[in-house]
Order: structure tokens, then C-alpha cells, then sequence
């Protein structure tokens, strides 16, 4: 791939509840933050296309054709502008398609942009929206979640590796550290492995959810947008912007059988795999290479699995770096800065751009003090779609 | 005497998909055999069989379920995935209180109307 592409733009609003708000005001009010972080407010016609990553704005919102709806609030006609819809790795898709974009020559800027609200709808009813990615007779006319695969997945590697509760407790220890430091996250608060494991009481506090999982090995419902602005970095429109890009270095994707049963080990995630792979040989990078990494723990043994998959660490051992404290902000090799999707939240059409928007601030070196990674030179994100059937993995660069 | 074939009493049942070409067994239905990729068409069935997903099955690995999704008016519920003897695998609900992984649990289907729409047929292994 010989096209140089890079992010000049980032924007986006603190997680949490907006279910007060409209979807599309919500999207364009990131993708402002974008337009004025990258200095091309005035000038956002010159943006070539608009993606917009969603995952369920019709039955969460009873919204469709979002991206009409965002593009015709920030004045933007007649730019051209597409939804793009891929679970909850919707946002990452959106981030590839940007770059194909502008590597196949049709476009020089790509507004990209992640939204979904979820919580205008009850918690039973969003587990329900979530779960009809799953297969609608085999998964879903069974009562089956996402969360009762998440605890299938962790009962297995529990049992494989010999994981504990409390190892899934640490990840969530570290994640909400990260997370009551970054003004974006839905949770902002910090919690103890006393509170939540060690303590009499932790088991109240900390209930299960989808047993082994428990209430912090899984992200929270939460709405959210952000978006990010692609140029190629050798057009003449690369002279608009006022920062200086961070390059997409790699992107990876990869599909899995759709039905989890049907894969031969239940414990391998095969799209990470791939995905990852692609991601490195496109960037001419190894895992070693990798500074920090925002990882998809929407259940926190998640975080570790993907983090073997994509070659951070031995599988199997993940959980071993974790009581190490390897993975906290000033450990080895840091993963989910941002508090992760245990922390920061989960809005699943947005999750994906949401990640790329952390590698950006790291490696501008924006982030907050106490999270701010020292130094990093390459951020890799992995966004997880379904139970890991379809999956995009992207590596930004420091030049 | 009642007729009680006049109501159409049907046992609930959950097929299991053979390319005739192979002998491929697949579930849930393909589009395509994964072997030989011979094509399956849903309306004709043609160079394909189905037949009943029964007997033991071989617990793989399980949940227990506090967070059901809108629908289930039940505290909890468990999901296993399971091997059936000819090797294909399915998800499904669990009809034992404290599974143990390897366990054998035999197949049973019943009709389910939480979910949204028509009444379907689930795996309860028991």
C-alpha cells in the first residue's frame, strides 16, 4: 500500500448517558471536534466523504439513515455520506473504509465518525438489541447474549490457563485507574481489589453477571460519539490542516464463523489472529514494535485473549502480566490507557473510532497526566465485532 | 373416540443438515457444503437430508445467566455448548443445576415463546 494516510482531527464527547439528546447531535457535536481540532471548520466542504459507524440506531433509537441526518446538521451538503454497519466493530470498519477511500483515489479527506445511543432503551431491552448479531436461530431463539458467550469464553480459559476470578478482578482495577483520569470515559472512578475481590462483601458488590463474569469483567451500557479526520498526507489539501498527522501505519480485518459453536477450539479467536497479522505485515511491524494497545475488553477476559491473539504476550500468560502490573500505564506494555471498554464504555457503533481517537491522543501526547503513556511510538487497536466473528485491528504511527 | 391427529400435535425438533454428495453434516443449515460445496436449496432441499439433533451429547463448556435480555421472567438461566456423538456442536440451554464440563447430558427440545416474534424450538440439555 504506497498512499500515505494519516489523522489531522480528533473529537470526542464524554461517554455515558445522552439518551436525552438526538443521535445525529451527537455525532456531529464529535464531528465538530474534529473539524476544529484539525482547523477546517470553515472549510469543511473540502471533506471528500463522510463515514458514519452505527450499529443499531433503528431498533435502539427508532433513527435511521443517520449519516444524512449528521452531514445535513453540520451544513455539510453535498458532501457524499454513507452509514456503515458492523456490530460493534462498526467503528473500525468505518476507519477501514476511510482509508480505502482514500488509497483507492476517490477522496483526499474522510470525515469518519462513531455514534450510537443505547440507554434510551431499558438494559434488558439493550441486551436484547445486542444479541440479535448473534444467529437468529442456532444463538438467539435460544435466550443466548453476549455476555452468556463471554462467560462460556472465560469458564474455558479459566479452567485452560488456570485464570482467576481475581485476575479478571485486577484488569478491571486497571482499567478503571485509567479510566478516572480520562475526561472521555463513562466511568470515572477508580475501584479497589479489596472492594471487588478480596473483601467479604465483594461478591455484593460485585455480582455475577454470566457466571464466571461478574459485574466488573463487563463494560457498562453506554452512549458516546467521537470522530476522527483522514487526509492523505501527500494531496495538496494536506496543507489545510494545522497538525501534524498521526499515520495509520497498518489496518487488518477478518470474519469468523458466525455460530461460536462452530469453531474447532471455542478458546481461538481466529479473526483477532488474522487481523492482527494483517495489520503488522501491512505496517512492517512486529508485536514487539507495539507501544501501547486499546484492546476490546467488553468482558475483561477479552483483554486478555485478544492480547495473545495479536502476539503481546504468550497464550495463556496474559493474565500472568497483568499481576505483574505490566499492563498499567507505567508497566511494559500498556493496554486499554483509556480505561478500555470496561471503563471508558461501550457505545458499539462508536467503540472502534473511539480507539483510534486514544491512539491519536497518545501519540500526540494529549493525554492526561497520570495516563499519558511515556514516549510510545506505535498504538494498536483491536475492535471486536459479534462474539469475534468479525473483527478490524489498526496500528497508528509517530513519525 | 377423539382424533387427535385432527390438531397436528407436533413434537418439538431441531434439524441437523446432510449433503447427499458427502455425507457432510452440518448445523445450523448452510448455504453451501463446507467439504464439497455442494449447494443447498432451502425450498427444494435437493441432494440434502435433515434429520433430528438428539441423543447424548458431551457438555464443552457452560454459564449461568443472571442478566437475561427482556422476555425471560425466570432469576436465571444456564447455557452450555455441547458435541453431539456425530461431532456436530450446538449452543443451548441447560437443564442441570451444577454442570460439570465433559459431563453427558441427553438432547431435549422444547418450544420457547420469550423472544420477540413466532414460538421456536431451543436445546434444553438435560
Amino acid at each position: 500500500m504506497s498512499a500515505r494516510i494519516g489523522i489531522v482531527g480528533i473529537g470526542h464527547i464524554r461517554f455515558g448517558n445522552s439518551s436525552e439528546y438526538d443521535l445525529a447531535d451527537i455525532m456531529a457535536y464529535a464531528a465538530t471536534d474534529a473539524l476544529i481540532d484539525a482547523g477546517i471548520l470553515e472549510q469543511r466542504r473540502e471533506v471528500d466523504q463522510v463515514f458514519v459507524a452505527n450499529m443499531a440506531s433503528g431498533l435502539f433509537c427508532h433513527q435511521s439513515s443517520v449519516a444524512s441526518s449528521m452531514v445535513s446538521k453540520l451544513d455539510m451538503e453535498p458532501v457524499p455520506a454513507e452509514t456503515v454497519e458492523n456490530g460493534p466493530a462498526s467503528g473500525a470498519s468505518a476507519v477501514k473504509l476511510g482509508y480505502m477511500a482514500i488509497a483507492s483515489g476517490m477522496a483526499d479527506v474522510v470525515l469518519v465518525v462513531g455514534g450510537e445511543i443505547m440507554r434510551k432503551v431499558s438494559g434488558w431491552e439493550a441486551t436484547d438489541v445486542v444479541a440479535t448479531m448473534l444467529h437468529p436461530e442456532a444463538e438467539y431463539a435460544m435466550g443466548l447474549t453476549l455476555p452468556s458467550f463471554g462467560g462460556m469464553f472465560a469458564r474455558l480459559y479459566m479452567d485452560k490457563y488456570g485464570c482467576t476470578e481475581r485476575d479478571l478482578a485486577l484488569i478491571a482495577v486497571k482499567d478503571h485507574d485509567n479510566g478516572a483520569l480520562n475526561k472521555y470515559a463513562h466511568v470515572q472512578a477508580a475501584c479497589t481489589i479489596e472492594a471487588i475481590a478480596d473483601s467479604e462483601t465483594a461478591g455484593v458488590v460485585n455480582n455475577y453477571i454470566a457466571e464466571p463474569l461478574r459485574i466488573y469483567s463487563t463494560c457498562p451500557v453506554t452512549d458516546g460519539s467521537c470522530a476522527l479526520l483522514l487526509v492523505n498526507m501527500d494531496s495538496p489539501k494536506a496543507k489545510l490542516f494545522k497538525k501534524k498527522p498521526v499515520r495509520i501505519a497498518g489496518i487488518g480485518s477478518a470474519t469468523d464463523t458466525h455460530c461460536v459453536h462452530n469453531r474447532k477450539d471455542p478458546l481461538r479467536l481466529d479473526a483477532v489472529r488474522i487481523a492482527g497479522a494483517k495489520a503488522y505485515k501491512m505496517a512492517g511491524l512486529n508485536p514487539g514494535d507495539i507501544s501501547f494497545a486499546e484492546l476490546h475488553d467488553a468482558f475483561t477476559v477479552l483483554e486478555l485473549a485478544i492480547s495473545e491473539e495479536i502476539g503481546l504476550f504468550e497464550r495463556g500468560k496474559a493474565y500472568l502480566a497483568v499481576r505483574k502490573g505490566e499492563t498499567t500505564i507505567k508497566g511494559r506494555l500498556p493496554i486499554n490507557p483509556s480505561g478500555g471498554l470496561k471503563a471508558k464504555g461501550h457505545p458499539v457503533g462508536a467503540t472502534g473510532v473511539s480507539q483510534v481517537v486514544e491512539l491519536v491522543r497518545q501519540l500526540r501526547g494529549e493525554a492526561e497526566e497520570g495516563r499519558q503513556v511515556k514516549d510510545p511510538k506505535y498504538g494498536m487497536s483491536v475492535n471486536f465485532g459479534g462474539f469475534g466473528n468479525n473483527v478490524v485491528a489498526i496500528i497508528c504511527a509517530k513519525d | 373416540m377423539i382424533d387427535f391427529s385432527m390438531y397436528d400435535v407436533k413434537v418439538p425438533e431441531i434439524k441437523g443438515y446432510r449433503c447427499q454428495t458427502c455425507g457432510t453434516v452440518h448445523y445450523p443449515a448452510p448455504m453451501i457444503c463446507s467439504k464439497c460445496s455442494t449447494r443447498r436449496d432451502p425450498v427444494t432441499g435437493r441432494k440434502w437430508e435433515t434429520f433430528n439433533l438428539e441423543g447424548p451429547v458431551t457438555l464443552l463448556t457452560w454459564t449461568r445467566v443472571w442478566n437475561l435480555p427482556e422476555g425471560y421472567n425466570v432469576k436465571y438461566l444456564l447455557f452450555g455448548i455441547v458435541e453431539f456423538g456425530n461431532g456436530l456442536r450446538a449452543s443451548g440451554r441447560l437443564g442441570v443445576e451444577n454442570p460439570v464440563i465433559g459431563m453427558t447430558l441427553n438432547t431435549r427440545v422444547e418450544e420457547s415463546d420469550e423472544r420477540p416474534g413466532k414460538p421456536v424450538n431451543v436445546f434444553v440439555f438435560e
